[in-house]
């Protein structure tokens, strides 16, 4: 009995003990509050578990490298699983009790809820929602339904990946030198993420010359598409645009190799990397994706620099998605962002959100080649107009991934927002 | 479920009105109204986080109630729940921008648009029951959630449509210490609605056709409109929680009201218990508190350091998934009767202490 009531004194004792050393050394330094909500177990885990790394991985990174010149980043991750009530609680907690300057946030289902309670508490969010809308900070154009001024992203819109992936088929055609209007169609579930582009991409397909087709409704939970594929095929496209998800992309390529679907893939963002292909099989030839960044294995300098990021949190840096090398520019952006409002009135939300606009075409230090050039004004969230298009080759299943082409887009004020 | 013929001993009533009263004792109907005094300074002593759950239990426990009056009262069953919350913001975003009615007034609006529509999709209720109401509901949700992606008018499809917040007397309820007033204030109209109506004669006839339809078709109770009608009040309450959550968020996206949140209503009113108003309270109050519970747990854990919080963060993910599933199965089994049951329990205990039998 004596002994029990010893041990848990001492045990109470070393627990207060640790939690007031923790404390002091809080106080040691000066320190900034940075969220970070991840989907490590919700339906969009596939890619969000490697851009999560990618975040976690930059941010440990830049405190082992001094953080904000001298200023410690405190962050938290949390898996919130792709659910809205979690994704708002906990940006409460850490508004109210961290005192947020920044949120690295998602996909679409949070980044949308908490539009309205970023303007308001000026909490900058960088999120992996690419909904062309969040690109609109004034609402200038008529479309747009909510402004969203806190909301940033690192990469090309949706809508603007589309755009430039149509615009590369376009080139792709009159290169081979085919005659006549080629077909374009969108392969994607009804689903606000995979219909974010769907018409934003159409019209522009027709504008430069495309025959749009009806589009074809693919479910976003993989299955048999055999049914999806003969109407991709009677359809008479030349050209598709999957807007899924990377799995249900993988049961498309595989059933439309069966139905023997002639028709040249192109997908979105998620819908391409290296896990995708492996898992595709000889469908996959020739299937183009676009990209923000360089692959991991392309020879391009800087990427030894991410390279060092990963190895500092120990992970594995023989390979990583590009989803990854994403989450480490979108977090550097931030970085710079801050680093800049730091000398300019101290690191607020509304000062790193400044700091975003500082500078014209700009890349993170030490990213040359690796971060596109990202310009964002304070009406003009469309960071980046430009967009890397891939193609990866079958290769008797030694898949070669290679850059294509770039594609830079004009900054069309009625594309703003949309 | 709980049901009025059955009382625990020791407990009389003489009179049929005793039976019916909202609240039993007077000390009860105190403590509740001191209850919701206190509420009322809470925002002055809580910060947004506490806030934002109290929010949340509110608009998911209103819309849990409705559940719980067409399962837990009417003995029918819903899968497409999380549809009609999702139609209740989408509604009210949709009367308050189109047609400049303010926002205190598209609110219950949106219920009465929301209620028409789950009075429509309960329409099967009246030839079919058990699990093929269950499979027929479930096409509700289907259908409403193609509907929200598709309609560009209502919902704004893949754009999503913005709500403004409340507003009243020329202040704006945005904040959260603000919009706390508007949950209470719909919290305690709705269940003290809820409660009543289950008191009334229809409340009645709720109870009768879930406890034997043929008895009840015999006493003169219409079947199919009483079940039509539960299927209505049922969905108002979900068009009024989802009218709430939207005005809240400030922004309605056609992703989230999927058939997961379906589910979760029921898992609500199960744990809560079926069959009473409190226990859908309880219910919400339990699934909203549980992750962040978990959460908590994990922070705590990692802050000591005995454990590195990211790996933590990312192999917890999976027990918190699974902590769900857990907790819902062994509800089923040890506490079938829910948390209203237990508290009932524990208030019973106190009440004979120490004569308890």
């Amino acid at each position: 009995m004596q002994k029990t009531k010893i041990l848990k004194a001492s045990v109470i004792a070393a627990a207060v003990g640790t939690l007031l050393t923790m404390h002091a050394n809080a106080n040691a330094k000066e320190k900034v509050f940075v969220g970070h909500l991840a989907d490590y177990s919700g339906p969009t885990a596939a890619v969000g578990k490697h851009y999560a790394d990618g975040i976690k991985d930059t941010l440990s990174w830049l405190n082992s490298n001094g953080g904000i010149d001298g200023t410690e980043l405190e962050f938290e991750s949390i898996d919130y699983a792709y659910k809205v009530p979690q994704a708002i609680s906990n940006y409460k907690k850490w508004t109210s009790r961290k005192n947020m300057v920044a949120m690295q946030g998602w996909g679409t289902a949070d980044t949308e809820a908490l539009i309205s309670f970023a303007a308001k508490d000026k909490v900058a969010i960088f999120s992996a929602s690419y909904s062309g809308h969040l690109t609109d900070p004034t609402g200038k154009n008529p479309k747009t339904k909510k402004p969203a001024p806190y909301n940033f992203f690192y990469g090309a819109s949706y809508s603007d990946t589309c755009r430039a992936l149509a615009q590369w088929a376009k080139n792709d055609w009159d290169q081979k030198g085919k005659s006549g209007k080629p077909g374009f169609i969108h392969i994607g579930d009804n689903h606000p993420y995979p219909n974010a582009p769907k018409k934003a991409c159409a019209e522009y397909a027709e504008e430069i010359g495309f025959d749009v087709k009806p589009p074809v409704m693919v479910s976003m939970k993989p299955g048999d598409f055999k049914a999806q594929c003969l109407s991709v095929k009677t359809s008479g496209a030349d050209y598709g645009y999957v807007a899924n998800l990377g799995s249900s992309a993988v049961s498309l390529i595989k059933s439309c190799e069966t139905v023997g679907t002639d028709i040249q893939f192109m997908s979105n963002i998620w819908g391409g990397d290296k896990l995708i292909f492996e898992a595709a099989g000889k469908g996959i030839d020739n299937y183009v994706f676009p990209a923000m960044t360089p692959f991991w294995t392309d020879n391009v300098p800087a990427l030894e620099n991410v390279r060092e990021i990963a190895r500092n949190s120990s992970r594995d840096v023989s390979f990583q998605p590009h989803h990854y090398i994403r989450g480490v520019c979108t977090t550097l952006y931030m970085a710079e962002a801050m680093k800049w409002a730091k000398v300019n009135g101290g690191i607020t939300g509304e000062n790193v959100k400044k700091g975003m606009y500082a500078k014209k075409n700009w890349v993170p230090e030490g990213m040359d080649d690796v971060c596109l050039p990202a310009n964002w004004t304070s009406n003009d969230h469309r960071g980046i107009n430009t967009v890397n298009i891939y193609q990866a080759k079958w290769n008797g299943g030694d898949i070669n991934v290679d850059r294509i082409s770039q594609i830079e887009l004009p900054r069309r004020d009625d594309w703003l927002g949309y | 479920m709980i049901t009025l013929s059955m009382r625990p001993c020791g407990d009389f009533r003489t009179t049929y009105k005793a039976d019916t009263r909202i609240f039993e004792t007077r000390f009860i109907l105190l403590l509740t109204i001191m209850t919701v005094v206190a509420l009322c300074f809470a925002p002055l002593f809580l910060d947004a986080y506490y806030l934002t759950l109290f929010i949340q239990v509110s608009y998911l426990g209103i819309a849990a109630l409705g559940l719980n009056i067409l399962v837990g009262f009417t003995g029918q069953i819903s899968l497409g729940h999380g549809a009609f919350f999702g139609f209740g913001a989408f509604a009210s975003a949709w009367i308050s921008n189109s047609f400049a009615i303010p926002v205190w007034l598209s609110i219950p609006l949106a219920g009465v648009l929301t209620m028409a529509v789950g009075m429509m999709f309960g329409l099967p209720a009246a030839r079919i029951k058990g699990l093929y109401l269950a499979i027929a509901t479930l096409s509700a949700q289907f259908i409403i959630e193609d509907f929200f992606a598709r309609a560009d008018w209502f919902s704004g499809g893949s754009y999503g449509a913005a709500a403004d917040p409340v507003s009243l007397f020329g202040m704006d309820f945005d904040s959260d210490q603000s919009f706390f007033y508007i949950a209470l204030f719909a919290l305690v109209f709705m269940y003290l609605w809820g409660t009543n109506l289950m008191r009334s004669r229809d409340g009645r006839a709720f109870v009768a056709v879930r406890d034997h339809y043929l008895s009840a078709e015999i006493m003169g109770i219409n079947l199919t409109w009483y079940r039509l009608l539960s299927f209505g009040v049922s969905s108002f309450y979900a068009g009024i929680g989802g009218a709430l959550y939207g005005h809240y968020l400030g922004f309605v996206s056609a992703e989230g009201f999927t058939l997961m949140m379906s589910v979760q209503f029921l898992a609500m009113i199960i744990i809560g218990g079926l069959g009473s108003v409190q226990g859908a309270l309880l219910g919400t109050i339990f699934i909203v508190l549980l992750p962040e519970v978990l959460e908590a747990t994990v922070s705590l854990i990692g802050s000591t350091g005995l454990m590195d919080a990211g790996t933590l963060v990312e192999n917890l993910a999976y027990f918190k998934e699974m902590a769900v599933g857990l907790v819902i199965i062994l509800f089923l089994i040890f506490e079938p009767d829910g948390l209203a049951h237990r508290w009932k329990q524990i208030k019973s205990y106190w009440k004979f202490y120490p004569f308890a039998y």
